[in-house]
């Protein structure tokens, strides 16, 4: 554990000491400052920012720092509400046994971090903001929160209860200054210019900066500015359309497959895109047609890897190459349409999604039906009832609420 | 038009209360009598048929004679297309029958119904029949499923098997006509012909059109009537998805794609299943054609199943369905 942490060099220059985190003074201070005296006031913090500016290693460092046992969940674990009542109720309910024991030098008691917070999904973690904002209720112990993007809708209701901490990219010679340390304990000889350069594209995010120099430099102990043009651009909104154009303007099987093997996009959202654009680059059906089967087929090879058979990839890359040069000839630029349809799709229809399940359950029950069966063989008898009556005794049975009764008389057929 | 004080949708009001007033099933309801003459020797049960046969019907009425009133109490009703997953076979079934009501009330067994149980998939089953052993003393279930063969063979062999054919024609007019009496509506012989033939043997559905006609026209169901209710019921989007990708519009295809499947919440599989109902209820297609556009929905229903996002695989069927009408375009002069 301890040698396999200390190949990377982001795990083995991990500041120990807060005074030791580059950038974010003002942070720095007004957490400990929470830490020290305000924490009875406020009971849990929000740090947020960018990636890499070291949320979690002031949270590490100052645990260290005052004598707190840190007990971590983050956006691997899943986070519904049965979840975190498991973990993290009985770590706030009860003090650690040692602060009762009057021996308070070795430690100040337990500290809950909740890691990357923004990383509640959905689904899997129905109920997670609204159990945190109860654990933040009867906490007896600090509680601390991070997130990459605090203007997430589902955070929302967290920011009422937490004091905020904003942390910002970090200046670009901060960051140099700590590679050039990096380089002196590593003994590489790096040019200030290449340094440079990779400070600056790391856009403010330390980690990715460290990370980068340790794959440039490692292997020879040396930096140039001529490595750093390997860097790949971190820029990842700009490197999906890039992608795409690449793609689809592709004169040849081999060009693509080279994209595909560099390119940096997450294949998912690549696969979804490449799919809402087929028919704006095939016009010609048998063509789209061509084109859809490898898409389909790369769709298989990717419910076949799931999560652990990864051996597959390449051919789940193959059939997107083969997609991409149905026709080369057949060429023409267009618009490409992003972000993928269906999210934006799921996305605006989620309400009426719901409101239609409800309903659907509560005939269902009723009827002794899925809300499947409900769906496509009920529904449509029962709008057709009410659009006849609206008080018809159905909506008391049913227990209909207004709004459903409005919905259903409402919804078109399917 | 009936009176307005009418409780209940008529599928529920008229629903069997007892064995012998289940419709057109007198051998499976024979055997159901002689186990309820000795309730602890009834095993496991397995109802395998169509839609709208009887199948929950029965298990209802058998839960009321085991318990009477207090039926709801001492049985556990789910629905295994709602609650699929091996969670629910862990914590609820399992809860249920392990420590289920049976100890409390003066009752040989506790019985769990689960609908649609080859929704199920592969792992719940397998714990389903785990439990079906190791519950046996306090409990029975009543497995309803479409299809026999998407349950686990050990399963299967646990139960006894019965298996619910499609409604007898003459039987389900019989049964509108009673309920039109019931309820002091007037349903004419044609208009009753004209529902069951929409309804393919699903009594479920044909009760519902009836209610729905009869609040149409003043109590008096005739055949118009009828035949404006069963077009206002029946999907459309469908149809007009796969008769706008076959003409080579393959956008405005995908747009009601995902129309049902955002608006509506339609699966991947329900699209899919629709779709291929669609295709033979098509009076312009040859026969040879239908098959040869069920080859590829079979294909790309397979594909569904294996792949990771079912708008794709739809999308790519809708595209290969725009190659099909290529091939055949004098069939598909735009109708209507």
């Amino acid at each position: 554990m301890l040698q396999q942490s200390s190949l990377l060099w982001v795990e083995k220059y991990r500041p120990k000491k807060i005074e030791d985190i580059i950038g974010n003074d003002e942070a720095k201070a007004s957490f400990v400052e929470w830490l020290k005296n305000k924490r009875h006031t406020k009971k849990a913090v929000l740090l947020f920012g960018p990636p890499g500016t070291g949320k979690t290693t002031l949270v590490n460092a100052a645990a260290r720092e005052f004598n707190f046992t840190i007990i971590e969940m983050n956006a691997s674990d899943t986070r519904s509400e049965k979840a975190v009542n498991a973990v993290a109720k009985p770590a706030t309910s009860y003090r650690a046994l040692d602060a009762f024991s009057g021996d308070s030098n070795k430690t100040s008691g337990n500290m809950l971090f909740l890691d990357e917070v923004d990383g509640i999904a959905g689904n899997e973690d129905r109920g997670g903001v609204s159990a945190i904002i109860e654990i933040i209720e009867k906490s007896l112990v600090p509680l601390i929160l991070a997130a990459n993007d605090p203007d997430i809708d589902k955070l929302r209701p967290l920011k009422k209860d937490c004091m905020l901490i904003r942390f910002h990219q970090v200046r670009i010679p901060l960051i140099i200054s700590l590679l050039q340390k990096i380089c002196l304990l590593e003994h590489v000889k790096a040019e200030f210019e290449g340094l440079e350069r990779i400070a600056q594209n790391c856009r403010g995010d330390v980690r990715s900066a460290i990370n980068d120099l340790q794959n440039l430099s490692e292997r020879n102990h040396t930096l140039t500015l001529q490595d750093t043009t390997l860097l790949s651009s971190r820029n990842r909104d700009i490197s999906m359309d890039e992608t795409l154009r690449q793609y689809f303007s592709a004169k040849s099987i081999a060009e693509v497959s080279s994209l595909l093997s560099y390119s940096s996009v997450e294949y998912d959202d690549f696969l979804l895109s490449v799919s809402d654009n087929l028919p704006r680059r095939y016009i010609d059906a048998d063509e789209l047609a061509k084109a859809y089967n490898y898409i389909s087929i790369a769709d298989v090879y990717r419910g076949r890897i799931g999560i652990e058979n990864w051996h597959l990839l390449k051919y789940f890359f193959n059939e997107l190459a083969q997609a991409a040069a149905v026709n080369p000839k057949s060429y023409k630029p267009f618009e490409f349409i992003t972000p993928p349809i269906r999210i934006i799709t799921l996305f605006w229809t989620k309400g009426k999604r719901t409101m239609l399940n409800a309903i659907c359950s509560k005939i269902g029950s009723q009827c002794h039906v899925s809300v499947e069966v409900a769906k496509e063989n009920i529904v449509p008898f029962v709008k057709m009832l009410l659009v006849k009556n609206r008080n018809h005794s159905l909506v008391a049975w049913f227990k209909f609420t207004p709004e459903e009764v409005d919905f259903i008389t409402k919804l078109g057929r399917f | 038009m009936s009176a307005p004080d009418e409780a209940v949708m008529w599928v529920e009001k008229y629903r069997p209360k007892t064995l012998d007033e289940v419709v057109g099933l007198h051998d499976i309801t024979e055997s159901l009598k002689a186990f309820m003459r000795k309730p602890e020797t009834m095993p496991h049960l397995m109802f395998a048929g169509v839609p709208g046969t009887g199948k929950t019907t029965l298990a209802l009425v058998i839960a009321k004679m085991l318990y009477g009133a207090n039926w709801k109490s001492l049985t556990l009703e789910l629905n295994a297309s709602d609650e699929r997953g091996i969670d629910t076979v862990r914590d609820r079934i399992k809860t249920f029958s392990v420590y289920g009501p049976s100890r409390l009330a003066n009752v040989p067994f506790a019985l769990i119904i689960l609908d649609e149980c080859d929704q199920m998939t592969g792992p719940a089953q397998t714990a389903l029949r785990r439990i079906m052993e190791t519950s046996s003393r306090t409990s029975r279930f009543i497995l309803i499923c479409n299809q026999s063969s998407k349950i686990i063979e050990p399963i299967q062999s646990r139960c006894a098997i019965f298996r619910f054919s499609r409604l007898d024609r003459k039987a389900m007019v019989d049964h509108l006509h009673w309920i039109a009496q019931k309820e002091g509506v007037t349903l004419q012989p044609e208009a009753a012909e004209r529902i069951v033939d929409y309804a393919e043997g699903d009594l479920r559905h044909a009760i519902n059109a009836l209610q729905t006609a009869s609040a149409y026209k003043d109590g008096c169901v005739d055949e118009k009537v009828v035949s404006l209710v069963i077009g206002e019921a029946s999907p459309m989007q469908v149809q007009k998805m796969i008769r706008k990708a076959l003409y080579g519009d393959f956008n405005e295809a995908r747009k009601t794609l995902y129309d049902l499947m955002g608006n509506f919440g339609f699966s991947g599989s329900e699209i899919i299943r629709q779709v291929q109902r669609e295709i033979y209820k098509m009076s312009d297609l040859t026969p040879q054609q239908k098959a040869d556009l069920s080859s590829v929905i079979g294909d790309y229903d397979y594909r569904l199943t294996q792949g990771a996002n079912s708008d794709i695989q739809l999308s790519a069927l809708l595209a290969q369905f725009g190659k099909f009408g290529k091939t055949i375009e004098d069939t598909y002069a735009p109708a209507k």
